[in-house]
């Protein structure tokens, strides 16, 4: 019999020896159902693979069956030529069936996601933030740069000639106090300086460096000597609003107002001008806006259904001088937008201390 | 400020305005209103009673058992223990559940055994005065006496309602701190007429006047006043009324007086006791050093060379314009007084009762300086006031006048055109002419407009050009009715400024995708932040009136303020990343105007828990700070610079771990990133469970704005395939990486594309004092395909050169 073993069989254990007896499409038929039975037991398709070397591989079970019919005699010859073509043809046909039901098995596993739960919480997003005084400011600026105003920088120490003297409020003025002013000692210095109290001294240095006709915006921070609480900081943002002009009238101021308000409040917004008084503008204004939040009285506007939202008015003679202008042709508005005030207003915000508090719990609130 | 509007009727016919009315008017015309109350609100609520008799109370013998009629049906017991209880007087009587001053609620109540039924009230009771020593007795009124039962406000016609005005709106007009001038605005608002006042001064004796010299230009004009014969003691009803609803307490009649003036014209002024001053008069001079004298509030004060003081006898008596003194001060007993209307610098003024920090009616109105022809009206007044109340009174003397003054009164030219084309109203001459003239203001036409006389009390500082004028007709004109204009002329973007966009870009950047916090601090740093961040070296600018005082140092940069932060932030997170763009003055390079230079920060700090000891070598706060530095820069539009250690660290950087960059030996540099200076991290709090691996960075915006921008731009994706290349390189230990990668850039010849170290190694096997950096090198060239051999040509050139400096290539 042994004489007759005309394959080999590689040495595994699970590989059942035999030696295929009678002729050789009889040993096709065993092996194959052999094979088959193990290709539908495989359980990867690593197995499989497995199975696919050991049956068609290059010194596979159907090689050497094709290797040993120059052997045969002639007559069996083209019989076992076909059987073994056709146990490739058959182990391969089944190989390929189990690999689509083992594939589609995982993708159903895949498909069922055992213990799965949507709910569970997602990592925080770690993200930065822009402070919200800056979230204003730019707004602010786009708005104004895109009805042509320059966006200006003054400094914060100031000489007191810019912050004072020059907006028409000299030393003996009484709005001197009001001011609550900072001043400052410089070592080597025999300036007068002070924290500038207002955004203001930006106007003249504004008219001193550019040439009329002219619109700028100065936002930035400001200081006033006073007992900080919930409502009250000394230090806080604002933002100057200049215009430079032949012609200009409380009505193009009105007009300037109103497009400003609306794309603060994103709304038509009903406006009333009352006297205030600034040393450097004359007439001088406080603009009341219909209060955006309520229409009876709320706690924003104190039940008055009128916040007021801005100081304005017409530059006033002496300012245009001190700026190096002649007032008999120039003539122009300016205002002052409290940037901290409508932050506040804005988020609803209880303690203007929080905006430079620098707390990680309020910044990231925006 | 409170006015009331009984007292603004003795100036102008308020029939038919409501208060809600006056105070929206006044608003919008004039001066802002903060509110408007209803005086004496509980006076309405108490009624008038008769008593008709008092019976002792068996059981004590200070209280009485009254009957008062209230004008019900039948009378109310009442027991009171006022001495001056007795029947037939007419009184303030609260009936049970009425409500008085403090939330003091009437009820039934039973005293020693009798039960009463209401309460008799004193004028302490009625919030109206301090007297408590009785009852108050209701006066007679000419109708005869008052009917029973109705309220007592209506009673006695005390019905009045008080406005406040908002001081800060009256700061440019000192003619408004009186009600006359108010009832000014209104008769112009209103159109009415604003009654005469008689302000001529009754006829004066010719006795001696007396002796007034001022030796202070502080002192533009004082005016004294003599008067015999007058009797003090409590004021008139009306007169206390009018005081108490403005919030003054009655004290005697010519204190009253003198605060009635001061609060209807506006002119503050003082009643001396004549008899408590010397014979030689009165001299105006300043304080001398060491100086001091007891003001009528009892306190002594030290004075110094600026306050100016009336004194008498070669002593002082008052502090001009802020407070008179305890020795003169008029008694029960005065019956010879001088009156003193003076006008005295506001300046001075200011300076005094700031410095006493005792403001008073007087030194608020006086820091608005007041006119000099307003102490004579003020003078009249009083002696007009007196006379009509004491006909008895004399003037025995001419009045003395000294100092050197003049009549402020002015002329103002006003174009019609003018008016029109700054308030962008259609308002004719007569229009103009008409409102003026309501003001007070006297129009005469002239050349294409008016001569515009300016009245004495208005020409000082708050009418002194045309402009003024044309406020004056747009606020009574009112501003609600100036039609809208749109700005016209030629809109062009504005030019484009490079600040602002990297400002914005660097923002962008860090708030997106590096992911820091933007921190808005303060300019003040305290001085202990400043200590424990090793910062408080250098020149400060101080400010001279801190808020604290160890808050006067102005920052020289805005690193400290951030990391005074980091403390209470890593209590909320385990990483921490902020950055603010802020400013910081530095006195010692100041321009030639004086001014500190200005220097424009941006500072970074990255806070994390201490790194594992088996983390990568970039895993740090510090490499990961370089890594978001560099990327910023970029974002800015510029290239990020060389960064080598620096010579001398920032003091709150570690004295190793940092890097300074910086583009060319020409530029300034950019900055710096460091790890934080261990002796920093401790005094801040950064030890034990906060204990943490902190990177700082600062870089100056304006070296960025000077360093070459770079713009970003294409760069064509390669034609040829590249060749990846590992090189490790041992080297001393103390050769810097950026060296060694200069060195594999020159070897690469051009064709370095990318360059990335992926490992660090220090060990025994290297030998002493080596390290050993891995880079994964990328050659591409643009012009063909690089081989193997390009490679090994490279890795050729990298030795020689590595071997050049002592260190080698490792095979
Ligand atoms: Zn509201």
């Amino acid at each position: 019999m042994a004489a007759r073993c005309l394959i080999s069989i590689p040495n595994r254990p699970d590989f059942p020896r035999r030696c295929p007896g009678g002729n050789a499409v009889t040993d096709t038929t065993t092996i194959l159902a052999d094979t088959r039975a193990r290709i539908t037991a495989a359980p990867d398709v690593e197995a499989l693979r497995a199975i696919e070397r050991e049956v068609v591989g290059k010194d596979g079970i159907v090689a050497s069956l094709l290797k040993s019919i120059p052997g045969l005699p002639p007559e069996e010859r083209k019989g076992a030529g076909q059987s073994a073509n056709q146990l490739k043809q058959a182990v391969l046909a089944a190989i390929e069936e189990r690999e689509a039901s083992l594939g589609s098995a995982a993708l159903d596993a895949e498909r069922r996601a055992d213990g799965f739960d949507g709910t569970l919480p997602p990592p925080r997003v770690e993200r930065g933030t822009l402070h919200p005084v800056t979230q204003v400011t730019r707004e602010l600026e786009d708005l104004f740069t895109s009805m042509g105003y320059m966006v200006l920088d003054g400094p914060e120490v100031e000489l007191d000639d810019y912050n004072f003297e020059k907006l028409n409020i000299p030393a003996d003025h009484p709005a001197r106090d009001t001011q609550d002013t900072f001043y400052c000692s410089s070592p080597g210095s025999r300036a007068s300086l002070l924290l500038r109290t207002h955004t203001s001294p930006v106007q003249v240095r504004a008219m001193e460096r550019l040439e009329p006709p002219f619109r700028a915006i100065v936002p930035g921070k400001v200081f006033r000597q006073e007992t900080t609480d919930a409502s009250h900081e000394h230090t806080f943002h604002q933002m100057e609003g200049l215009v430079i002009d032949r012609n200009v009238s409380v009505g193009h101021l009105i007009g300037a107002m109103k497009t400003l308000l609306r794309g603060i409040f994103k709304k038509e917004i009903e406006v009333r001008l009352r006297p205030g008084y600034f040393p450097f503008v004359e007439p001088g204004f406080e603009l009341d806006a219909r209060c955006p939040f309520c229409t009876d009285g709320c706690s924003v506007c104190k039940r008055t259904t009128w916040i007021e939202l801005l100081p304005c008015g017409l530059v006033h003679p002496n300012v245009l001088k001190a700026g190096g202008l002649d007032p008999e042709e120039w003539g122009g508005f300016a205002f002052g937008l409290g940037l901290s005030r409508l932050v506040m207003l804005r988020y609803g915000i209880d303690d203007v201390r929080h905006l430079l508090g620098g707390d990680l719990r309020f910044l990231d609130q925006f | 400020m409170f006015i009331s509007m009984k007292w603004l009727a003795r100036h102008v016919d308020l029939t038919g305005i409501t208060p809600e009315q006056l105070a929206d008017d006044l608003t919008l015309s004039t001066c802002e209103v903060e509110g408007i109350e209803r005086f004496a609100p509980h006076m309405s609520d108490v009624v008038v009673g008769h008593v008709l008799e008092r019976e002792q109370h068996p059981d004590a013998d200070k209280l009485g058992i009254c009957r008062v009629d209230v004008g019900g049906d039948e009378p109310l017991q009442i027991v009171c223990g006022a001495p001056n209880v007795a029947g037939g007087q007419r009184v303030a009587v609260a009936t049970i559940g009425t409500v008085l001053p403090g939330d003091f609620k009437i009820k039934k109540s039973k005293i020693r055994g009798v039960e009463s039924r209401g309460m008799i009230c004193s004028v302490r009771e009625l919030d109206l005065g301090d007297e408590h020593d009785g009852i108050w007795v209701l006066p007679e009124v000419s109708e005869g006496p008052l009917t029973v039962g109705q309220p007592v406000a209506a009673a006695l016609g005390m019905e009045d309602w008080v406005i406040e005005v908002d001081n800060k709106s009256l700061t440019h007009r000192p003619d408004l701190w009186g009600h006359r001038g108010i009832a000014r605005e209104l008769a112009a608002i209103y159109e009415r007429e604003l009654l005469p006042l008689d302000l001529e001064l009754p006829k004066l004796g010719d006795g001696e006047p007396v002796q007034v010299r001022v030796e202070d230009p502080a002192c533009s004009r004082y005016l004294g006043l003599a008067i015999d014969g007058a009797s003090n003691g409590a004021s008139p009803d009306w007169l206390r009324q009018l005081l108490l609803a403005v919030g003054q307490r009655p004290i005697d009649l010519l204190v009253d007086l003198s605060n009635f003036v001061m609060l209807d014209l506006g002119q503050p002024n003082h009643a001396f006791d004549r008899d408590q001053l010397a014979a030689d008069g009165i001299v105006v001079r300043k304080a001398r050093s060491g100086e001091r004298m007891t003001t009528l509030d009892g306190e002594e004060r030290e004075l110094v060379e600026s306050d100016l003081l009336i004194t008498s006898g070669g002593a002082p008596v008052a502090l001009a314009g802020v407070m008179g003194g305890e020795g003169s001060k008029v008694g029960d007993d005065t019956g010879r007084l001088l009156l003193e209307c003076a006008t005295f610098d506001a300046t001075t003024v200011r300076r005094t009762s700031a410095r006493l920090a005792h403001r008073t009616d007087s030194s608020a109105r006086f820091e608005k300086t007041l006119d000099a022809t307003l102490p004579a009206a003020a003078a009249a007044h009083f002696a007009r006031l007196l006379q009509g109340l004491q006909p008895e009174v004399s003037f025995p003397c001419a009045l003395a006048d000294a100092g050197d003054w003049a009549d402020p009164a002015r002329s103002i030219h006003l174009r019609g055109d003018v008016v029109r084309r700054d308030l962008g109203v259609e308002l004719d001459d007569a229009a103009i002419a008409s409102i003026l003239s309501r003001l007070g203001l006297t129009p005469t036409e002239a050349s294409g407009g008016f001569d515009v006389a300016i009245p004495s009390a208005r020409a000082l500082k708050d009418l002194t050009m045309e402009r003024d004028l044309v406020e004056e007709v747009g606020r009574i004109h009112r501003y609600g009715s100036v039609p809208e204009a749109p700005l016209v002329g030629a809109i062009e973007p504005p030019p484009f400024d490079r600040r602002r966009q990297m400002v914005r870009a660097v923002e962008d950047r860090l708030a997106g995708a590096a992911r820091f916090h933007q921190v808005l601090s303060y300019s003040f740093t305290p001085d202990d932040l400043l200590e424990r961040t090793g910062c408080a070296s250098g020149d400060f600018v101080r400010a001279d009136n801190p808020v604290a005082p160890d808050m006067a140092r102005i920052r020289r940069e805005v690193l400290p303020s951030l990391l005074g932060l980091v403390e209470s932030a890593r209590r909320e997170r385990d990483v921490v990343r902020l950055f603010e763009l802020g400013k910081g003055y530095r006195p010692e390079e100041a321009g030639e105007d004086g001014m500190p230079r200005e220097v424009h920060q941006l500072a970074m700090v990255l806070a994390l828990p201490p790194a594992a000891s088996d983390a990568s070598f970039d895993a740090g706060a510090f490499f990961q700070l370089r890594a978001a530095v560099d990327d910023v820069i970029s974002a800015a539009g510029v290239t990020p610079p060389a960064w080598a250690a620096a010579e001398t660290a920032h003091p709150a950087a570690h004295p190793v771990k940092q890097v300074a960059g910086s583009w060319s030996a020409e530029l300034e540099g950019c900055g710096f990133v460091a790890s934080i200076e261990p002796g920093v991290a401790r005094a801040l709090g950064l030890e034990g469970e906060l204990a943490s691996d902190v990177a700082v960075a600062v870089l100056d915006l304006g070296a960025l704005l000077a360093a070459l921008p770079s713009p970003p731009t294409y760069r064509p994706l390669p034609k040829f395939p590249m060749v990846k290349v590992d090189v490790a390189c041992v080297a001393p230990s103390e050769m810097p990486a950026a060296d060694l990668g200069a060195m594999i850039e020159k070897a690469g010849k051009g064709a370095v594309r990318d360059l990335q170290l992926f490992d660090v190694f220090r060990g025994e096997a290297l030998g002493e004092g080596k390290k050993s950096l891995a880079y994964h090198v990328v050659l591409q060239s643009d012009t063909k395909t690089l081989t193997d051999k390009d490679a090994q040509k490279f890795l050729g050139r990298l030795e020689r050169s590595l071997e050049q400096q002592g260190a080698a290539l490792r095979r």
